[in-house]
């Protein structure tokens, strides 16, 4: 057996049996796989020089991005990287980054990069020969920027994926865009991508085709081959691919496809792999208040009437227009408070369906002048207007329209309170973010490649807040810890913009209709220009470090720079949920709270055991649990940080198993009249027998 | 109307034992099906796994276990006990050992072809140690008399030894593996089967509890006798058995640290006194067996946290939300 294996696992088993942490177990597990598994499999150089020759000649490198830097340049980077002196805080950070990022020999048995050649690599490629970023790249990874795991995994490798890992496609009403969409699907899919595919626009079962009823089988069987599509493509068998489908809930199809994620489904239409999101407007919403009933429509018959796809339209505005024409068929009546109750009811057995609140997402949309957003992505932080590609028969040229590549990086909040430079920090990701989506081309999937070249759309994010929040001794859902996340996303949100504004400048280029915006017309700024300056509470204030505190006169300045250079990026922030990205830089997901002090993680096929960052036994009272924290104030919190973020925030919400369908129904409705845009996985916790017995006896 | 049987119905409105309710409960709530998990991702480890006869014997002896206590275990406690509501729950949990034993025979047809299936069918007929312990279980689950609380309770007894001590040499191989991330889809179901084989364990220790405080002074210092004489008896039978289907593993004195341990948690759960000093088992084991639930990941396998749901409706009172505005 692996005896850091042990010491690892030895740490959670005295801590659930004497309550004590013995972080000692983990450094020595640490030390530990160092020795056994480590060093020894660690290829020898004997200067960098030969290292870089020996990758590049093996075929491991890229050798065109090196050689746009002086090799004296190189390895300057080189020293700085080294500098910082890195060592993995855990067992956790140190086993996932040789395990699944660090650059192997082809047969696996040799390790050839450690952590700082990794990071510098990074920087030279995304850098592009730009010494001057390569160096602020090096610096920002090594202390507080964190690229996107594909970005991570990838960047100057001679065999690679992409740099981008999120895709959004919509499908139309056809059968040659439904083939189309599943070949993309295939293709992205084969690039490790996750990909959320838009189903709303298909007619339902039982419609007409070619004006015969009955004859439609509705959306179900395209889930089903799509599920199929993305088992059958994984990234070298690395990892399983994944994929999300959408669908309004006021679909003729939509009762099917909430069942379908039961476990006790019929195998015909269940989805067992396949994640499942629900479009809900404002409007049901409404009805579900007075207890009225909804009824379902076709997409066939609103195309046909009113020459827009489902998607188009905003259902709240339509809805009783809809009612009032007789060629719309009314498909179906369900009372409002029963499908939501299904809805629910689903989501404890499964954890699906996501849910996009429709309205807030696109009444709060910088870009509405341009179209609606009408889907969000597998992690449902994604959220960008899409136009749908006409997809013709083989001897007619397709006309593309606009769907969504992403790419990722998220901020270290912890670090980057520590900065000595935010704006230069931030300004930093969205460069390198900037260049990432320039030299991303998904040639395979045309209107990918289209809206990536038009809208350089990108998704900077944050990790680590309930770590930052124990380190400054604040409560997760107190209300210090909201005014925090406050200061701290509209100090990003700014200095995004600014960065944004700047590439433009340089590049004397701004995104695709940048004039139909909101950012060109002014009134992203109104509630900014207009808000009231305050100073953070004490405790805030000393929680936000060097993060600088954004006045009203700061943006009113940066309104006047973007009017005159635009913008450049057409999204700039969406906040990640950050799984295994987190855990190598030791940090708390995403702005959640921890799930479990010292969690268990069942990553792909490993079982590691991870105390949360700066744990001890002193500050173990402020890591409350995520499934303690009030998910009133948890909703809170993520609306404080939604202000500022032009896209969506990976929300999860978690509840036991004592909490009844109603308890969880009244958390969503809270979350969506608050403005939250999405609601990401619903976890749940079984609560274990001993707990049960132990409180009733 | 003249000498009939006089039937009662079960009457669940009016609790006639202590905890009945919490364990139908529980137990329905860990519904599931082997089915949802995708055994079919170990086929790559599979193939090139060094130890494939020790997994194998493991798994048969685990379903001879499970076939016993499903056609003869819990039907003949269920019908002699006389209470109506523990005779629901025992059924309920007969209708899960089913499908524990179903659930390995999905792990050979996922990993073996027929001719190896068959061999180890085989030997499950042949190996001496492993039909003693079914053979000892079953003539004491077969001796129940009708009105009989001690017989009754010996039964009790002879279940709680089974799931929470005998299944263990068993459990170890796929917690130990898995834990190192060797076969992984196979160890969640066998964490799946131990979460509801430890609400087993708990209710049937305490209903045998339960009856055991009626007897005597006497009896009940006879039946200790009989109990720890039993269970000394399969525990050196377990010994054997583990010595003979590890061998070639070398993990032979872990496991029966792990036995040990395990036959503690039995006798705890009959709340008796436990029999074995305590020692350190294999941590990666013991994490293997917390039933909290591991981190969900949607890239990989489907987490063993989620249940059904408990369903109220939506009414206008969840629309207020006043109680926030204190």
């Amino acid at each position: 057996m692996k005896e850091y294996l042990k010491l690892n696992n030895d740490l959670l088993n005295s801590y659930s049996s004497t309550g004590i942490l013995d972080l000692d177990k983990d450094k020595e597990a640490t030390r530990k796989y160092f020795l056994e598994n480590v060093n020894v499999k660690m290829r020898y150089y004997i200067d960098l020089e030969e290292k870089i020759k020996y990758l590049v000649a093996e075929g491991y490198y890229e050798r065109d991005f090196l050689d746009m830097y002086p090799m004296e340049f190189i390895k300057k980077l080189f020293k700085i990287a080294y500098s910082y002196k890195f060592r993995f805080p855990s067992f956790m950070s140190a086993s996932k980054f040789y395990e699944s990022y660090a650059m192997k020999s082809r047969d696996g048995q040799e390790i050839l990069e450690k952590y700082e050649d990794r990071i510098t690599i990074i920087s030279l490629y995304l850098a592009q020969g730009d010494q001057d970023l390569a160096e602020r790249a090096v610096r920002s990874i090594m202390e507080a920027y964190q690229p996107a795991t594909p970005t991570a995994l990838n960047s100057g490798k001679k065999a690679r994926g992409e740099l981008v890992s999120c895709f959004k496609l919509t499908v139309d009403d056809t059968m040659n865009s439904i083939a189309e969409n599943i070949g993309y699907c295939l293709e992205l899919s084969r690039l490790g991508g996750g990909v959320g595919t838009l189903l709303t626009d298909l007619r339902p079962l039982g419609d007409p085709i070619k004006g015969i009823l009955n004859r439609a089988s509705g959306v179900m069987p395209v889930a089903k081959l799509l599920e199929n599509s993305f088992s059958y493509s994984n990234q070298l068998g690395q990892r399983n691919g994944s994929g999300v489908v959408y669908l309004n809930i006021f679909h003729g199809d939509i009762e099917e496809f909430i069942s379908s994620k039961k476990p006790n489904a019929d195998e015909k239409i269940r989805l067992a792999t396949l994640s499942t999101g629900v479009i809900i407007p404002s409007i049901f919403f409404e009805l579900m208040k007075r207890d009225k009933d909804i009824i379902l429509f076709s997409p066939y018959d609103i195309y046909r009437e009113y020459g827009k796809r489902m998607s188009e339209i905003s259902m709240t505005e339509m809805y009783y227009e809809l009612l009032d024409n007789p060629n719309i068929r009314k498909l179906k009546r369900v009372n409002a408070r029963k499908l939501y109750t299904e809805i629910k009811k689903t989501q404890f057995e499964s954890g699906y369906p996501f849910e996009v609140f429709d309205d807030n997402v696109n009444e709060n949309h910088a870009l509405k002048g341009l179209g609606r957003v009408k889907m969000s992505n597998l992690c449902t932080e994604i959220l960008q207007v899409q136009s749908t590609s006409e997809i013709t028969d083989m001897d007619q040229p397709n006309e593309y329209g606009l769907d969504v590549s992403c790419n990722l990086g998220s901020i270290d909040i912890h670090r980057a309170t520590k900065s000595e430079n935010f704006e230069e920090l931030i300004t930093t990701g969205m460069q390198l973010l900037t260049n990432v989506s320039l030299m991303t081309n998904i040639k395979n999937v045309p209107s990918v490649a289209k809206a990536n070249k038009l809208m350089h759309s990108v998704g900077l994010g944050v990790m680590n807040l309930h770590g930052h929040l124990v380190q400054s001794n604040i409560l997760y859902g107190s209300p210090e810890s909201i005014e925090f996340v406050d200061y701290f996303m509209e100090a990003l949100n700014y200095y995004s913009l600014q960065a944004s504004m700047q590439i433009a400048k340089d590049k004397g280029e701004t995104f695709y209709r940048y004039e139909e915006s909101e950012y060109a017309n002014g009134r992203y700024f109104d509630s900014y220009i207009t808000k009231e300056d305050k100073e953070p509470s004490a405790t805030v204030k000393e929680a936000l470090g060097n993060v600088p505190i954004i006045t009203a006169t700061m943006w009113q300045e940066l309104k006047e720079q973007v009017a005159e250079h635009g913008v450049f990026n057409a999204y700039r922030l969406a906040v990640a949920p950050t799984g295994s990205i987190s855990y190598i830089r030791s940090s708390t997901a995403s702005l959640a709270p921890c799930t479990e002090r010292v969690e268990i993680r069942d990553y792909a096929d490993s079982r590691t055991i991870y105390p949360m960052p700066f744990l001890n036994n002193d500050n173990r009272h402020l890591y409350v649990e995520a499934y303690e924290v009030d998910p009133y104030k948890l909703i809170d919190l993520y609306v404080a940080a939604q202000k500022h973020v032009d896209q969506g925030i990976s929300m999860t919400l978690y509840v036991t198993d004592r909490w009844t369908t109603e308890q969880l129904a009244k958390v969503y409705i809270y979350a969506w009249m608050k403005g939250i845009k999405t609601v990401y996985y619903v976890r749940q916790r079984l609560q274990t027998l001993e707990e049960c017995v132990s409180c009733s006896i | 109307m003249l000498n009939l049987k006089q039937y009662e119905a079960v009457n669940w409105n009016k609790p006639t034992s202590d905890l009945a309710k919490v364990f139908w409960d529980q137990q329905w709530k860990q519904m599931w099906q082997p089915e949802e998990i995708a055994v079919s991702k170990d086929i790559k480890q599979w193939k090139d796994f060094e130890h494939q006869d020790t997994y194998k014997k493991v798994f048969g002896g685990l379903t001879l276990l499970d076939t016993v206590q499903t056609n003869i275990g819990m039907n003949e406690i269920a019908k002699y006990n006389n209470d109506l509501q523990e005779k629901a729950v025992l059924t309920v949990f007969g209708s899960f050992e089913a499908i524990h034993a179903k659930s390995y025979s999905y792990i050979f047809t996922t990993l073996c072809n027929n001719d190896e299936i068959d061999a180890v069918f085989e030997w499950v007929k042949k190996n001496e140690f492993l039909q003693y312990k079914a053979n000892r279980i079953s003539e004491i689950y077969l001796a129940i008399k009708e009105n009989d609380d001690e017989s009754l309770w010996k039964a009790m007894f002879a279940s709680v030894m089974l799931e929470s001590f005998l299944f263990y040499s068993g459990f170890f191989y796929p917690l130990y593996l898995g834990g190192q991330g060797t076969l992984r889809n196979s160890a969640e179901v066998i964490s799946l089967i131990l979460r509801d084989e430890s609400i087993h364990g708990v209710a049937i220790g305490f209903f045998a509890q339960n009856i055991f405080r009626k007897f005597s002074q006497e009896k009940q210092d006879e039946l200790k006798v009989w109990g720890y004489e039993l269970l000394l008896d399969l525990y050196q039978n377990e010994m054997k058995y583990t010595e003979d289907i590890y061998a070639e593993t070398g993990l032979s004195p872990e496991v029966k640290a792990y036995v040990r341990f395990n036959a503690n948690k039995a006798l705890m759960n009959l709340g008796l006194d436990t029999m074995f000093p305590e020692e350190e088992v294999n941590p990666i084991v013991m994490n293997g067996i917390r039933n909290e639930g591991s981190t969900y990941d949607f890239f990989s396998q489907k987490g063993s946290t989620y249940a059904l749901a408990k369903v109220q409706p939506i009414t206008d009172e969840t629309f207020n939300f006043d109680f926030l505005k204190k």
